[in-house]
């Protein structure tokens, strides 16, 4: 019997997704645990495997179309079976790929942005009423040698009396048009490549060597990313203080733990965890900087929902611990671990993207000494953790060098005046120099 | 103040200035030596000529197989030289016809830059807004003990030389070394080819490369490949081959034809900043150098030692410095060998494909598809291959061996620069019965 494959749900907050790709054809054989097509959320990319083996007979919705969860996308089954029976009940919505392919489709995260996505819907779908152009006046012979060299006349500047197109402005168009390659026309059609306004070849000829690469537009998941840093910095007064801990203590912990590590229980905690757990701890003390500004109130959470940025192939991904007080940091280490290569793999649950109310961003591996992370708003603070360095110090009246790791800590102005958030880093810079791992035995 | 003062009157040299003068311009052209440069005086014109005697011998001596019977021809070196100083002549008066109606005033002796608008030459000082610097390229010296000998000889040498000699050693398998091989071999010369790499006639694609060999092989030339010359002594050329081993080669004369050097020495450039290395002055496409009103085109530059690219470079250059805007494309420059039979070549070789990774489709076809080849080269062999992109079908490369490749290759530099394909060139005729045909035929051959 034929099988229909449901939309899943990918996450509670999750009701419909946007069906990027199919990697089956109908009439493609398909075995269970294949790879049927690629769904996107507002906040990530997942794979949707075939639960059946047999043949594609039918495709219900295009690639680019909004889907709603556990509506059937297609059946699978052996050739000549019925399919009519699976197709969606409710009319498929308007496609987003003939508009905007992604715009329409993200479900918004909260009721104020869910707003904006509605009326970029509207006035997406809204048909361009075209204007008839003047209509362009032409002696018969113009015309006919416009006809002739394959000259619209719409684009002929007219020199005669009213400004009739004549046969001598013909010719002129002809000769001032653009020549174009054979070779580079056809790159133009078939690849989308971008052409220049003037050309290099014989006679000003546009030949394939003038042409730039075709314009790449930007993945759903880029423009979501775009959308949310554009509006994180019109919206907030950002300011971002910077400092630096002594991180000889944390460098000797994490000594100790390599040693450790293939011993039974032995986890393999880095440096990030135990900023990040110093980070929590220091936000216990600091509830101010653990909230969101939100339509001109000030949200405090109740936990240390604290978020990560995490680089993933198809971009930026920010997922959050719930609850991160309440980790030791041993858990705090593999939730680490474990969300990010999910979040990698295109397989992080939506849900596991949504809250949060502090973020961490470290970019210290690739030697960034300090930088202005942009808020993930409406949070109201984030923390970029960079590299370390050696830094002079003096000891006991001689300079000697201590490896430090700095800290550049944004916040929103709006909330957070910049001694508080001076405070909040100099707290964190003494749980740093003060680390220890022996809270774990 | 002149608007340009051109330096060097080759081929790069004297269009430039002439095109100036053509558009209104007050100009001047230096020259140290004869108008028109080593092209016209000791380059392409008198090995052309020569190597046309050189082919009417042929002709005779092949006659019957047209059914033309003769008694046995003997050369008339001395004519042959007269008549090759007479062409000359008669193009140097063309050259300085052109000046004179271009009102290019013509300056004699050398040019030394004193400052970046001022030139000397002899006692007299010239400014100009704008220098062309067209001063060629000479024969290079090679670094090998006794190339100083009195029997080694360059080009020019070899085109006033008193006598046919009885042998002929050429150091260097290049273009030149394989003209001046193949009009002494016709005369009689026993010629031996002494060359550096694998193989012959440098940049040209390797299969036409290796038909050439064979067919040079054939007609009595020695070659030895991948071998260096390791000493010259007096009428003997020491050389290491491939194999490593030593070897030993006497020739009335050495031909050294291992390239050219470009011309800065002199100029005195440093005095004015103008970059240039060894490999020439260093220009822009547009045939800017680094200092505002000097340019520079042909040979003295490096980039393509090639007559006609110096003359379009000089255009450029021209065209840029009055206003007009110009760039010099390297795409299709199409590149003679007038051998016995020409080679002719435009466009990327197969080898320049492969190592750029571009994806080609390509063709290979003998001329004798053409009736009119089999007409006119009675036993001789001709071979066209055409390369094209795999996806478009555009022109990337035509190679071809047989006469007159020469006189057609310019239809395939217009093809590539123009970016056609194989879709349009289907529709194009050519003219019955012609050698061109057979181009036609290996485009039209791809699928």
């Amino acid at each position: 019997m034929a099988t229909p494959i449901p939309m899943p749900k990918e996450g509670n907050t999750v009701e419909e997704c946007i069906l990027v790709e199919w990697k089956k054809k109908k009439g493609d054989s398909v075995n269970t645990g294949d790879i049927i097509a690629e769904i996107e959320t507002d906040k990530a990319t997942f794979e949707i495997e075939s639960s059946a083996t047999g043949t594609m007979l039918e495709i219900f919705f295009k690639e680019g179309d909004l889907v709603p969860v556990f509506d059937n996308i297609c059946v699978i089954g052996k050739d000549g079976e019925k399919t009519e029976e699976f197709r969606p009940k409710k009319k498929a919505p308007t496609p987003a790929a003939t508009t905007a392919p992604t715009k329409s489709t993200q479900s918004a995260p909260n009721k104020k942005a869910e707003a904006v996505a509605t009326t970029s819907v509207v006035q997406e779908s809204t048909p361009v009423i075209i204007q008839e152009p003047a209509k362009k006046v032409a002696s018969p012979r113009a015309r006919k040698l416009a006809d002739k060299y394959g000259i619209s006349i719409e684009n002929v500047n007219g020199t005669g009396p009213k400004g009739r197109i004549l046969e001598n402005d013909i010719i002129d168009a002809y000769h001032n048009s653009t020549k174009v390659s054979s070779l580079a026309s056809k790159l133009i059609k078939d690849e989308n490549r971008t052409v220049p306004q003037k050309g290099s070849g014989p006679g000003g000829m546009i030949v394939s060597s003038d042409l730039q690469p075709a314009p790449e537009p930007l993945s759903n998941m880029r423009k979501i990313i775009g959308e949310r840093m554009c509006a994180s910095l019109a919206s907030t007064a950002q300011l971002t203080l910077s400092n630096s801990a002594d991180a000889t203590n944390m460098l000797n912990a994490r000594k100790k733990i390599k040693e450790k590590l293939g011993k039974p229980g032995a986890v393999n905690i880095n440096l990030n965890d135990m900023v990040m757990k110093a980070v929590i701890d220091t936000l216990l003390e600091f509830p101010l900087l653990n909230s969101e500004f939100i339509n001109g109130n000030v949200q405090r959470h109740k936990d240390i929902d604290i978020c990560f940025a995490c680089d993933t192939p198809k971009g930026l991904v920010v997922p959050v611990i719930k609850e991160a007080q309440k980790l030791s940091i041993s858990e705090l280490s593999a939730r680490v671990k474990s969300m990010s290569a999910d979040a990698r793999d295109g397989k992080i649950s939506p849900d596991d993207l949504n809250g949060g109310s502090f973020t961490v961003t470290n970019i210290g591996i690739l030697g960034i000494e300090s930088f202005t992370p942009v808020l993930n708003a409406p949070q109201v603070a984030i923390l970029g953790v960079c590299a370390i360095t050696l830094k002079p110090v003096r000891k006991d009246g001689k300079v000697v060098f201590v490896e430090h790791i700095g800290l550049s800590l944004t916040i929103d102005h709006q909330v957070i005046d910049g001694v508080p958030g001076a405070q909040f880093l100099k707290s964190l810079k003494e749980k740093i120099e003060n680390f220890d791992i022996k809270e774990e035995n | 103040m002149y608007d340009l003062i051109v330096i060097g009157s080759g081929p790069g040299g004297y269009e430039a200035a002439a095109h100036a003068g053509k558009m209104g311009k007050k100009v001047a052209i230096v020259e140290k030596n004869i108008i028109g440069g080593v092209c016209l005086n000791v380059g392409c014109i008198p090995t052309k000529t020569m190597l046309k005697s050189a082919k009417v011998l042929e002709g005779i001596k092949e006659s019957s197989l047209y059914g033309i019977e003769t008694s046995a021809p003997t050369i008339n070196f001395n004519k042959v030289l007269e008549r090759k100083d007479k062409v000359v002549s008669t193009l140097q008066k063309g050259v300085e016809g052109l000046l004179k109606r271009s009102k290019v005033e013509i300056i004699k002796g050398t040019a030394k830059f004193v400052a970046k608008d001022t030139i000397k030459v002899g006692d007299n000082k010239y400014t100009a807004s704008n220098f062309l610097i067209a001063t060629g390229a000479v024969p290079t010296t090679p670094p090998i003990p006794g190339i100083d000998s009195k029997n080694v000889i360059t080009s020019s040498d070899a085109l006033s030389l008193k006598d046919i000699p009885e042998s002929m050693v050429i150091v260097g398998g290049g273009v030149i070394g394989l003209e001046f091989a193949s009009l002494y071999s016709e005369m009689g010369t026993k010629v031996t080819i002494i060359e550096m790499l694998p193989e012959i006639a440098g940049n040209i694609d390797a299969d036409l490369s290796k038909r050439l060999l064979q067919v040079m092989k054939k007609s009595g030339i020695d070659f030895h490949l991948s071998a260096k010359v390791t000493k010259i002594d007096k009428d003997t050329v020491s050389f290491t081959d491939k194999d490593g081993k030593n070897g030993k080669i006497t020739g009335t004369y050495i031909l050294n034809a291992t390239g050219r050097t470009p011309v800065t020495d002199g100029l005195e450039l440093d005095t004015i900043g103008v970059v240039y290395n060894k490999k020439g002055i260093v220009v822009s496409e547009y045939g800017k150098t680094n200092i505002s009103g000097i340019w520079a085109c042909g040979d003295c530059t490096g980039r393509s030692m090639l007559a006609h690219s110096a003359t379009r470079e000089g255009i450029v250059a021209v065209n840029n410095m009055f206003g007009i805007s110009d760039r010099m494309s390297y795409k299709a420059i199409p590149s003679v060998v007038y051998t016995h039979p020409e080679l002719a070549s435009v466009g990327k070789t197969e080898a320049e494909l492969k190592e750029k990774g571009i994806e080609y489709k390509k063709s290979t076809m003998p001329m004798a598809i053409a009736g009119r080849f089999i007409v006119e080269n009675e036993g001789k062999q001709g071979t066209v291959k055409v390369l094209v992109g795999a996806k478009y079908g555009e022109i990337l490369g035509v190679h071809m061996m047989g006469d007159p490749s020469s006189e057609i290759i310019f239809g395939a530099a217009t093809l590539i620069e123009t970016e056609a394909t194989i879709e349009e060139l289907k529709s194009i005729v050519y003219p019955h019965p012609t050698v061109s045909e057979a181009l036609r035929e290996t485009i039209v051959n791809i699928k």
